[in-house]
């Protein structure tokens, strides 16, 4: 039963009425209303438990700052929790539930909680769970199920999230009257503009007014503008798109809630993420109607002023019968001329002694009774509000009260003036300044180029909002270089100045340390108390108090309490409330799914897939592949049902005894030529280019200026002044882009020009001591013998008539040629290879087999091997160094550090049982028995099975490793085990390297 | 008029000739344009249509974007006659492909993987940009057709590429090709 | 998210750039002429200044050009870029 529903009225669709459901109870509500107010219009008013003490609670609010109704949607993988039941659209089917309060709302355990408030006060968690320190596990998990709103979702979110980037010349965050005009102005002018609002329709407060804008209602007015606005090709306009976060250098993040007023699971994009690069923005956010602080004024039917309009005007929803308004200013008089439109009796209590002016000659007009110099000092019931305690008040904080009077009521709307929502101005960088006679922060400077407009800018009269949103559009519009349309001030018939008498907290009939709780923070449970006893035990800055009170925390992020907390800090502080000052608003204004923030970047599209040329070979023969920074490889080549180890083992086996062939496109190649080439690669690597020879190729390594190992790749020289650089599969982009930093920052008169070839050509590795007959049965135009074509050597020729480079180079030891062939005919000769490979068994092999086979041979992998804190020393490359000539990295090797002899030095491992395989990583003790923390004198970096060898065999960096040769230490198991190793050569096979030269 | 729908396709049979020298000194330009029976484009993000599409990379690196049957002599053309000078010539065809994005709702698409401003008023025919589409770097060419757009890809990317457009266009009037 | 001028690309999304750090950090002539501590001045300390900070920016996605922006440190504001040598 729809009780508070009224009759007629308001922006619902009565014809479409809608089922719903509540923490398991059905109800029903219409097309158009909120969870918020359809659970009003159904007489529910307990909605939640409060965050620590779970007092019952209800809806206060009617719009983003709603610290209560904090509700669960949906179910399963694509629910969401934490919304706000006053932004939740109703749709036919919702489900809701309560994130607080177990096991039941109406009976909830943990409501103890607040018969044992005195001990649960400020710091109350500090104070208690940090001692005995070893008892922080047992809270740990209490706290843990205590804390918190709602439960994630446990599943993956099924729906589709987007990113966009949008740029204009002005957005306007907020479409009420300031916001409209502001957008209207920048339109005419020719602006590209978009214009936002967090509500599913454009008018904000105007949408529940009763002013009339040049004769017409607000909310007729509203649809003009809004039809012109979306007439203009170069005007986005957005409902239902929350402006979250503004940014350095006007980005401002977007949501745009797009389907979830619909309902769950509905086809297309739920949310859409924008990220806005705006020239100017135009702040009209509205404000924020400020609770007032008495004890128990949190009982369920208390809501700000403005809320009950809304609910009455907008949704039809009168909240209670017996209305008591208590305000201490005068715009909540329209409340309770609402209200009584509505049928309900009104009583109004007025903090000031002389009441209202104009309006509230129309509220006693009406016959509703106004107690001026008045002030609510408590409430009675306790699920919801029975009634108020009335005391006469002469305007001093300092005096005690006595209570005169008692109102039965069942809703009590309360006023404590208003507060721009200067929330994103704080983001913006933009200070915030108190206006003392408007008594509220209002946007101060600005730190970016921006303006605020309405009541967020601290205009409270419709005239003045909209004349304010005209200016600042025409500000806006102008600085970003256009023309300003004149654009005629409509006339409303909403003209007062706002008055209001300061009254920041209530003054009670007890000491306010031992009265009821006074609230100033509902979501957080932060009373007057609480701040007086944070200012009790010493803290003084608002942010400090912010932090130990809690005060401002949560998903409203103080958008109630905030002002009237930073006030009763000046009262205890005994300063002015400028001095104080607010805590710093930071984004998200309000909160964002985690879907909307990750967009598309999830499953397959997280990260890039890169395939080489030959990939759809690899995937048609079964290979698994391995991922290598973006670039997939192709891992192993499994035949039949063998596994890892059985193919590589295979794969291995085959290499060393006759041929295999490998993808090693995915390493990075470079086409480095000019004047000044020989020069400027001599400063890059450490050993000496200049004397490399035409046609020939070397082994390179280049260090970063701290002397440690960056990368390192064969280099051919093609030409006197060109080079073909090759990197690893990591190194590629970031070694180009090191090399062109020196060249353009550093050595600019160097005449050099660096172009990536990285995917112009793919490299096909042929490996073995029957790769060269593989080539010459491929149809090889040159002579492959040694004679002409010695190991490390390069050399153009055509394969079955296909133009390749060839090079003879070796990471398995072996003898063996890299095919470099532009990626369009890669796949194609990779065919071919195979087939003249044919008789020889060729056996393709991925990159498991690569590292076993280059481990055995102690070549190393930067990146494996290495770690950023490895030197070319420490791998026992001094024959690398070049003493002739300075390279970058030179002088760190000198350092002191660099000298040490027990640095970490690259040795070979075996297993001294002959199996074990220890993991790479494995921390290496040589004192078993040595107490914890047991010192580490090294660690694995590589380790396989050698099929070749018949062992295991192991890669380490071990302290003063060279000169422990034939030594025993312990590889440290994570089964606690200890295996002992003997530390040997790293090179485990062909150690003359006769097998590569042949 | 452009077709109401917008068309995503690969092209095939594409040169991409990369070239790099100072416009500033010696004789590059002039051979340079000599050869290439055009002007270079200096102003940064530009396009110089002619027998080639030569589009600005940086102040001394453009791309010759060509048909794939005449790199190999452009390639040659240009080496030879720019041997005296300080420049770097190289054939990329094997490592780069075209995506050819083609209607109304291409600007939209983009908007959703790039920060670039492609409003009509500001990337116009006759622009090109170098800039990040999702995870990978791209170029974007203006070809002068309206709405007619094409991305030049490195490879590797290619799958991806065409994956993300796929899903990114899914609420737009988009065919794939 | 930073709006940043390329000097020949114009302003383009921080996303497209890479941050080089402090300008003006000169390579040593003759590196093996410094001590070890002069050494790890130009290898590791910089000003760090609160306020006006001179550095490099990369347009790494775009035109890779390397050149100086002078930005505040607190306000992020970016008084100005400009192609290195000028």
């Amino acid at each position: 039963m729809q009780i508070n529903r009224l009759s007629q009225g308001g922006r619902i669709d009565r014809s479409k009425p809608l089922g719903f459901r509540f923490n398991g109870k059905r109800y029903q509500g219409f097309a158009g209303d909120t969870l918020a107010s359809a659970l009003l219009a159904n007489g529910v008013l307990l909605v939640s438990r409060s965050f620590k003490l779970h007092r019952p609670r209800g809806i206060v609010a009617a719009g983003s700052d709603e610290p209560n109704a904090i509700v669960q949607v949906g179910s399963g993988a694509s629910t969401i929790p934490n919304l706000r039941a006053t932004e939740v659209e109703l749709y036919d089917g919702l489900k809701a539930r309560s994130t607080k309060g177990w096991p039941g709302l109406r009976f909830d355990i943990a409501a103890l909680n607040d018969r044992f408030s005195p001990l649960l006060g400020a710091g109350f968690y500090y104070k208690t769970f940090m001692r005995p320190k070893a008892f922080w596990k047992h809270y740990e998990r209490f706290i843990r199920a205590s804390a918190g709103f709602g439960a994630a979702p446990q599943r993956t979110d099924p729906d589709r999230y987007e990113h966009c980037n949008a740029h204009c010349d002005v957005l306007v965050a907020g479409a009420g009257p300031a916001g409209l005009m502001a957008a209207l102005v920048a339109a005419r002018s020719g602006a590209r503009v978009i214009v936002a609002d967090e509500q599913n329709e454009f008018g904000g407060a105007l949408l529940s007014a009763s002013a009339t804008i040049d004769g017409q209602p607000a909310p007729d007015w509203v649809a003009t503008v809004v039809a012109e606005l979306s007439g203009y090709e170069d005007v986005t306009v957005l409902p239902r798109s929350t402006v979250f976060g503004y940014h350095d250098h006007n980005f401002l993040t977007l949501a745009e809630r797009c389907t979830d007023h619909i309902g769950e699971r509905v086809q297309g994009v739920r949310q859409r993420l924008w990220r806005v690069r705006a020239k100017q923005v135009v702040l009209a956010q509205g404000a924020f109607e400020r609770p007032l602080v008495f004890c128990n004024n949190d009982r369920p039917g208390v809501m700000t002023a403005s809320a009950v309009s809304t609910y009455i005007r907008r949704y039809a929803v009168c909240p209670g019968k017996r209305a008591v308004v208590f305000t201490n200013n005068d715009s909540a008089y329209e409340t309770a001329l609402d209200l009584r439109a509505s049928g309900a009796t009104v009583i109004v209590i007025d903090s000031r002694s002389g009441g209202a002016g104009a309006l509230g000659a129309a509220v006693r007009k009406e016959g509703i009774t106004v107690l001026a110099a008045h002030v609510v000092t408590d409430v009675t019931g306790r699920r919801k509000v029975a009634g108020v305690r009335v005391a006469q008040w002469s305007g001093d904080v300092t005096a005690r009260v006595e209570n005169t009077i008692r109102i039965d009521c069942d809703l009590l709307a309360v006023s404590g003036g208003w507060s721009p929502a200067v929330h994103l101005h704080s983001h913006s960088g933009g200070k915030n300044v108190w206006e003392e006679s408007l008594h509220c922060f209002v946007p101060g400077e600005t730190a970016q180029a921006c303006v605020s407009a309405g009541s967020g800018n601290g205009k409270w009269a419709l005239d003045a909002c909209l004349r304010d949103g005209r200016d600042a559009g025409a500000a806006v519009a102008s600085r970003c270089g256009f023309e300003a349309a004149e654009v005629p001030l409509p006339s409303a018939s909403d003209t007062a100045v706002n008055e209001m008498q300061p009254l920041w907290r209530v003054p009670a009939v007890k000491d306010p340390d031992r009265c009821p709780k006074q609230f100033v923070d509902y979501q957080n449970d932060t009373s007057v108390a609480d701040i007086r006893l944070a200012v009790r035990e010493g803290y003084r800055n608002v942010e400090h108090v912010k932090r130990y009170t809690a005060l401002g925390f949560g998903t409203d992020q103080g958008k109630l309490g905030n002002i009237n907390g930073m006030a009763i800090l000046a009262e205890c502080l005994d300063e002015d409330i400028k001095d104080v000052g607010t805590t710093t608003f930071r984004p998200a204004y309000t909160p964002v799914t985690f879907g909307v923030g990750a967009g598309e970047n999830v499953g397959e599209l997280l990260d890039p897939v890169r395939k080489t040329a030959i990939h759809e070979w690899h995937e048609q023969h079964g290979a698994p592949f391995e991922v290598v920074g973006q670039w997939h490889r192709p891992w192993y080549f499994p035949r039949g049902d063998e596994d890892l180890h059985a193919a590589v083992a295979r794969e291995c086996l085959a290499t060393r005894n006759s041929v295999g062939i490998m993808d090693a496109s995915t390493l990075g190649k470079i086409d480095a030529q000019g004047p000044d080439v020989v020069e400027f690669l001599e400063r890059i690597y450490t050993h000496n280019v200049g004397k490399m020879k035409v046609g020939r190729c070397a082994y390179g390594i280049m260090l970063g200026e701290d002397g440690m190992v960056m990368d390192d790749g064969v280099m051919a020289r093609l030409a006197e002044n060109r080079f073909y650089l090759t990197t690893t599969t990591g190194g590629a982009a970031p070694v180009l882009a090191w090399l062109e930093t020196w060249l353009q920052t550093e050595w600019p008169e160097l005449e050099v020009y660096l172009t990536s070839l990285t995917e112009t050509y793919s490299t096909i590795a042929v490996a073995g001591p029957n790769s060269r007959r593989v080539l010459q049965n491929a149809g090889c135009s040159i002579d492959l013998e040694r004679e002409s074509f010695p190991f490390m050597s390069v050399r153009s020729a055509n394969l079955a008539g296909i133009p390749v480079q060839l090079f003879r180079v070796s990471f398995s030891g072996e003898l063996a040629f890299e095919v470099n062939i532009d990626s369009r005919y890669a796949e194609q000769m990779w065919r071919l290879l195979m087939q003249a490979g044919q008789e020889f068994d060729i056996t393709p092999y991925g990159t498991e087999t690569m590292h076993v086979l280059r481990a055995e041979k102690g070549f190393v992998i930067v990146g494996q091997d290495t770690d950023g804190s490895v030197t070319p020393v420490d791998l026992g490359m001094n024959w690398m160094l070049s003493k002739d000539k300075d390279y970058l990295g030179k002088r760190s090797l000198a350092r002191k550090d660099c000298l040490r002899e027990d640095r970490k030095q690259l040795v070979g491992l075996l297993s001294e049982d002959g199996k074990t395989v220890l993991p790479e990583g494995t921390q290496l003790v040589d004192d078993t028995g040595a107490p914890i923390p047991v010192p580490m004198c090294g660690h694995v970096t590589s380790s396989y099975f050698s099929a070749c060898l018949g062992h295991p065999i192991a890669l380490a960096l071990v302290a003063g490793g060279r000169a422990r040769r034939d030594e025993t230490t312990f590889a440290a198991m994570q089964d606690g085990t200890r295996v002992p190793v003997r530390i040997v050569s790293s090179v485990f096979y062909d150690a003359k390297g006769e097998r590569q030269n042949v | 008029m452009s077709d109401a729908r917008t068309r995503v396709e690969v092209l095939a049979e594409i040169g991409h000739i990369n070239l790099r020298g100072d416009p500033g000194r010696g004789a590059f330009r002039e051979i340079a344009e000599r050869v290439l029976g055009q002007p270079l484009p200096i102003t940064p993000n530009t396009v110089s249509e002619g027998g080639h599409r030569v589009c600005w990379l940086g102040p001394d690196e453009w791309s010759v974007v060509t048909a794939a049957g005449d790199a190999g002599v452009l390639l040659e053309q240009l080496q030879t006659a720019l041997a005296g000078e300080h420049a770097a010539v190289n054939d990329l065809s094997g490592g780069l492909a075209v995506v050819r994005i083609s209607g109304a709702d291409s600007r939209r698409l983009f908007a959703r993987g790039c920060t670039l401003d492609f409003h009509p008023d500001k990337f116009v025919p006759g622009s090109c940009a170098q800039a990040g589409l999702a995870k990978a770097s791209v170029l974007f060419i203006h070809t002068g057709g309206r709405d007619v757009f094409d991305l030049v890809v490195r490879r590797s990317f290619l799958d991806y590429m065409v994956r993300w457009l796929r899903h990114a266009g899914a609420e737009l009037d988009i065919e794939f090709h | 998210m930073l709006l940043i001028k390329c000097p020949w690309c114009g302003e383009r999304a921080e996303t497209e750039f890479s941050y080089g750090g402090e300008a003006g950090i000169t390579r040593p002539r003759d590196p093996d002429a410094l001590s070890d501590a002069e050494w790890a001045d130009y290898l590791f300390n910089r000003t760090n200044p609160r306020g006006a900070h001179e550095e490099l920016w990369n347009h790494a996605h775009g035109c890779r050009r390397w050149f100086g922006a002078e930005r505040d440190t607190v306000s992020y504001v970016i008084a100005r870029t400009y192609k290195l040598g000028s």
